[in-house]
């Protein structure tokens, strides 16, 4: 006590050197460091930049050859050089529809019932669950496809399908045609299951952030369970399970083997949605190790660069729709 | 905001008081926690009756057993009795939203829900009332004036709740309570999160909505308590140690402990 209270001039002086140099390294070390962060965040907008423009002139020749056609053309026929797109991408966006349309309310659902119903002692279990399916490479799923889910699909749910809703008029002609097990409902359904762990994740994450109080408050007012959850525990949360939908709709347009496993790979647009079809990267990694340099090749790439930007577009929207919630809330 | 004791206002005389509430031989838990130890009291009709007591004494314990709002919580339960109008709200088959819908709650922290501040009122009356467009936008308007907020927020009715300065999302969300008219309002610590020139007008607004309204407020203040009620009950580790007017409680309080509590030597 009595020390600091007499510390001589030179003492302080002394020390405030010591300090001057330390800030000076520290300055040094500073702008080092703002340096290599700056980098880090650079290198990805170069890789993404790099990524577009090789896959863009890759594809060049493609599109030079088959122009805007070759967004809508079906033909599909390497030794004629004949290339189109329009297979591929209804495959993709076929595929990925009929995963959102099932993962979306399930996923949501499993998150409202982790956060908001769910015994304690169960939460964790299920919760690790969830995240354990998240962690499974794509190919099990796609080995799972062919030999457990594929039988199943061709010997039960295609022909209750085909028996139901194929005969009902205005939409029976999605569920025509023979059983053949691969197709692209049974894609769908495989993408569902892959991207359901991604939606459920993330929403149970955002649910948990909702405060306790609002949560009574909305009780407090007599609101049910359901109630609470669709008219608080959502909009509270809105922007995070966006956020979460569009990470699986992303991995779902992308997704390669597992859908390559069980889809068909036909090149044909069918309108069943029981028949074999295929998606960009399921042709993609089918064909690439066949294809010849030139047209067909460029044309793979073509198809890449169309699900980079299909991909782009979608998080584009994403994006656009939050800021659009945003200002309104 | 003064820092002496007002005046502690008058209480009506006993004999006009009608039992609304009545509390008797309460025990709560939280899980192996005894919070409340046969605890007894009465919130007479149209009387504010405040809850004070050091922190952990147990008084938002008991608001939140008046609405049972712990039942959302597994572990937490209540034995005894709470007759509300003669009916125990203690019983297994009572319908909770109905229950809410009669003993109505304002928290700590103002809580709009994340809407605009015409649904905020109307989300509450629509769980109940399927009103024509016409008489909704009335009953939001009386409830904003009956909480002195309408000239504040009239022009931007769609604009989201949570755009409102602390104090005026508080008194949205007495708004919010008035509109679904309950019988019993419980406010835990109201004010704590607000700067005095919004305290002022919600314990304004607290005097004008006692007489129709029963409440209930635990505070933490006790000027406030002083000024805003009727009776005052005094809270010591769960247990329920003085309960009689206000005026009494404050002047010539009987128990030692309620004393050394009233004048500020613990707590």
């Amino acid at each position: 006590m009595t020390a600091t209270a007499i510390q001589t001039p030179s003492g302080t002086h002394a020390s405030a050197m010591d300090r001057a140099r330390a800030l000076g390294r520290l300055k040094f070390s500073d702008s080092g460091f703002r340096l290599m962060t700056m980098a880090s965040a650079l290198i990805v907008l170069i890789l993404l930049l790099g990524v577009a423009i090789a896959l863009f002139f890759g594809a060049w020749p493609a599109f030079h050859e088959f122009g805007i056609n070759f967004f809508f053309s079906d033909a599909w026929s390497p030794p004629k050089e004949q290339f189109g797109a329009a297979t591929a991408i209804y495959g993709t966006l076929v595929t990925s529809l009929i995963a959102m349309l099932i993962a979306v309310p399930v996923g949501l659902g499993i998150a409202v019932f982790l956060t908001e119903l769910c015994w304690l002692p169960l939460r964790r279990p299920i919760g690790i669950a969830i995240e354990l399916l998240a962690g499974i490479p794509s190919i099990i799923y796609g080995i799972w496809g062919v030999y457990y889910f594929r039988p199943v699909m061709q010997s039960y749910i295609q022909p209750f399908l085909i028996n139901t809703l194929g005969n009902l008029p205005g939409i029976g002609f999605l569920f025509a045609g023979p059983p053949f097990g691969y197709g692209v409902l049974t894609a769908g359904l495989v993408l569902a299951l892959m991207i359901l762990p991604f939606i459920t994740a993330v929403s149970r994450d955002v649910f948990d952030t909702v405060p306790t109080v609002l949560k009574e408050a909305a009780y407090g007012v007599g609101a049910t369970t359901f109630e609470v959850v669709g008219n608080i525990v959502i909009p509270y949360t809105r922007v995070g399970v966006i956020g979460g939908v569009m990470l699986a709709l992303g991995r779902a347009l992308g997704e390669t083997m597992a859908v390559t496993f069980v889809i068909g790979n036909a090149t044909k647009i069918q309108t069943s949605i029981l028949a074999q079809g295929t998606t960009i990267s399921a042709m993609i990694a089918n064909q690439f190790a066949d294809a010849d340099p030139g047209l067909f090749t460029s044309s793979l790439l073509a198809l890449g660069f169309i699900l980079f930007v299909i991909t782009f577009l979608v998080l584009a929207v994403a994006r656009w729709m939050l800021s659009r919630l945003e200002l309104k809330a | 905001m003064s820092n002496e004791v007002n005046a502690p206002r008058p209480a009506k005389p006993p004999s006009a008081n009608k039992d609304k509430v009545i509390v008797r031989g309460l025990n709560f838990y939280y899980g192996e926690n005894h919070a409340l130890k046969e605890v007894t009291l009465s919130l007479f009709e149209g009387q504010v009756t405040a809850f004070i007591g050091p922190s952990g004494c147990g008084k938002s314990t008991l608001l939140r057993v008046l609405n049972r709002m712990y039942d959302l919580y597994p572990g937490q339960r209540a034995e005894g009795e709470v007759l509300l109008d003669g009916e125990n709200i203690l019983s297994k088959g009572l319908d909770l939203n109905l229950l809410r819908s009669r003993v109505g709650m304002v928290f700590q922290k103002p809580t709009p829900f994340p809407m605009t501040i015409y649904d905020n009122i109307a989300f509450g009356v629509r769980l109940y009332e399927k009103l024509p467009k016409s008489e909704m936008d009335g009953r939001v308007e009386s409830s904003l004036k009956r909480t002195a907020l309408w000239n504040e927020v009239k022009d931007k009715l769609n604009a989201s709740g949570l755009s409102l300065s602390g104090g005026q999302q508080q008194r949205l969300c007495i708004a919010r309570t008035v509109a679904i008219s309950p019988e019993v309002i419980l406010f835990d610590e109201p004010t704590s999160a607000l700067d005095p020139i919004s305290t002022a007008k919600i314990e304004e607004l607290l005097d004008e909505l006692s007489g129709e309204y029963t409440i209930a407020i635990v505070t933490h203040n006790m000027q406030q308590a002083a000024r805003v009620s009727h009776y005052t009950a005094f809270m010591y580790l769960g247990e329920m140690v003085e309960f009689n007017e206000t005026n009494t409680v404050f002047t010539s309080p009987r128990d030692k402990r309620t004393q050394d509590y009233v004048t500020g030597r613990f707590g």
